[in-house]
């Protein structure tokens, strides 16, 4: 499954960067986030308790970052496995700063299976894109704490 | 599969079951199962307490007081398919209720379980919205009334609060002459709606709409008001023209959902297709003059 979008981000190109490669930032964002531990350079292992609804399960996995080009690019994979089934995927990050306005672009492309990916199939899109609008929704509220509208 | 282990308690009364949730944070109440216990054979969902409502007496029920019709959430879904009430005074609810997966689905499953657990692909919350109908929770607080509109908050997401039970579903009668129709097309093996559109249209003495409310499931992440539809049909003659233009903006503004079986440039077309339908159905259903 492909899924992308954008989203922007009320902070400048550099701070959401450094944001969105900083473990402590993203274990906050990441919806459901246990754990984000680093185990290697740009390398970690997460536990996130994922879920939509009453539908959620505990799911574990290693997350690298990628081709990391400072503040514009990275790519990030993700293999994990729960109660419910597995995830693998890639996204790309492409970020794009006016001012102090950032454009996020993400395309991802992910295999889902087991339980999940059986009984969930017409859902996961859905699923996958409010999770994303929920990290971002963090991200914005981690980048300007005082700014309670946003 | 057999779903983890749970304890069940079996509420005699609506205050026993807000108690009962109010004690466990992680208790789900079960009314007619048919979501709840799938995903629980399956180890999706796992409470560690399930509050049956089911039998709770004054909670399933259809009447008409002060100028509402008034259903008990754990109304299943072929009391109304079959009231004779409904069938005369709001046809679009038996008209839904008779779409919704099969007879044994029907015999247990309940309005307000299928309503609170807001499965995108649900028939009831298209015909919710389309009837404007107001969401009666009860809560350890009291009660509150919610607007169907602002009840569907995002995919399995409603406005109910942890510890809320939907009690019951008030749908405002109208004057002058209504026009009610839903049409779906279901997916061949799970029976839910790829796309269903539940049409409410208030038609004027000439026999052209003054109003029309069309809501639509299965197509993103939670039922929708196709508004522009809405506002492109009021006040306008109801022609072929006029009806397929309207029916053209049955997506405007939405994010269209793909999955395997459909992808989201299929359902658009689906969306606009079924909604020029459920117009069409719902005219053809008035006795001419």
């Amino acid at each position: 499954m492909k899924i992308h979008g954008t989203h922007q981000i009320h902070a400048p190109v550099d701070r959401v960067f450094a944001a969105l490669i900083d473990p402590q930032i993203l274990q906050r964002c990441i919806p459901g986030c246990e754990s984000l531990e680093r185990t290697a350079e740009n390398t970690y292992v997460a536990t996130m308790k994922a879920g939509v609804g009453a539908v959620k399960g505990t799911f574990k996995g290693n997350v690298r970052l990628e081709d990391i080009r400072s503040p514009s690019h990275y790519r990030m994979l993700v293999d994990g496995k729960g109660g419910p089934g597995f995830v693998k995927g890639t996204g790309e990050f492409d970020l794009s700063g006016n001012g102090g306005v950032t454009d996020i672009a993400y395309t991802g492309d992910m295999q889902v299976g087991g339980v999940i990916a059986g009984v969930g199939q017409r859902m996961i899109e859905a699923a996958a894109k409010m999770l994303a609008a929920k990290f971002f929704t963090e991200l914005e509220k981690q980048l300007n704490p005082n700014d309670a509208q946003r | 599969m057999i779903p983890a282990s749970f304890d069940y308690k079996r509420a005699n009364s609506l205050d026993e079951a807000l108690s009962l949730l109010a004690q466990n944070e992680d208790a789900r109440i079960l009314a007619g199962g048919h979501s709840l216990i799938p995903a629980m054979k399956l180890r999706l969902t796992q409470p560690s307490l399930l509050v049956d409502i089911a039998r709770i007496k004054d909670l399933s029920y259809i009447r008409e007081e002060d100028g509402q019709i008034r259903i008990g959430a754990a109304t299943t879904h072929y009391q109304i398919e079959s009231s004779e009430l409904l069938k005369q005074i709001c046809p679009l609810l038996p008209a839904c209720a008779a779409h919704i997966g099969d007879v044994q689905v029907r015999n247990k499953g309940t309005i307000g379980g299928s309503v609170a657990h807001a499965d995108p692909a649900g028939d009831w919350p298209a015909a919710v919205l389309a009837l404007n109908a107001e969401l009666v929770v009860a809560s350890k607080n009291g009660e509150r009334t919610i607007k169907a509109d602002e009840f569907f908050v995002d995919l399995l997401t409603t406005a109910l609060e942890p510890g809320d039970i939907l009690r019951e579903i008030r749908i405002a009668k109208t004057n002058g002459q209504s026009a009610h129709a839903y049409t779906k097309m279901a997916h061949p093996a799970s029976g839910f709606a790829v796309v269903g559109v539940a049409a409410n249209l208030t038609l004027n003495a000439s026999g052209g709409c003054e109003r029309a409310s069309i809501g639509i499931t299965g197509v993103s992440a939670k039922a929708y008001r196709a508004g522009a539809v809405e506002s492109a049909l009021a006040g306008a003659a109801l022609n072929e023209q006029t009806i397929a233009n309207a029916a053209a903006h049955a997506t405007d503004g939405i994010d269209v959902n793909g999955d395997l079986f459909a992808s989201a440039d299929y359902r658009r077309h689906l969306a606009v297709v079924y909604t020029r339908r459920a117009i069409e159905a719902a005219i053809k259903s008035v006795p001419p003059a």
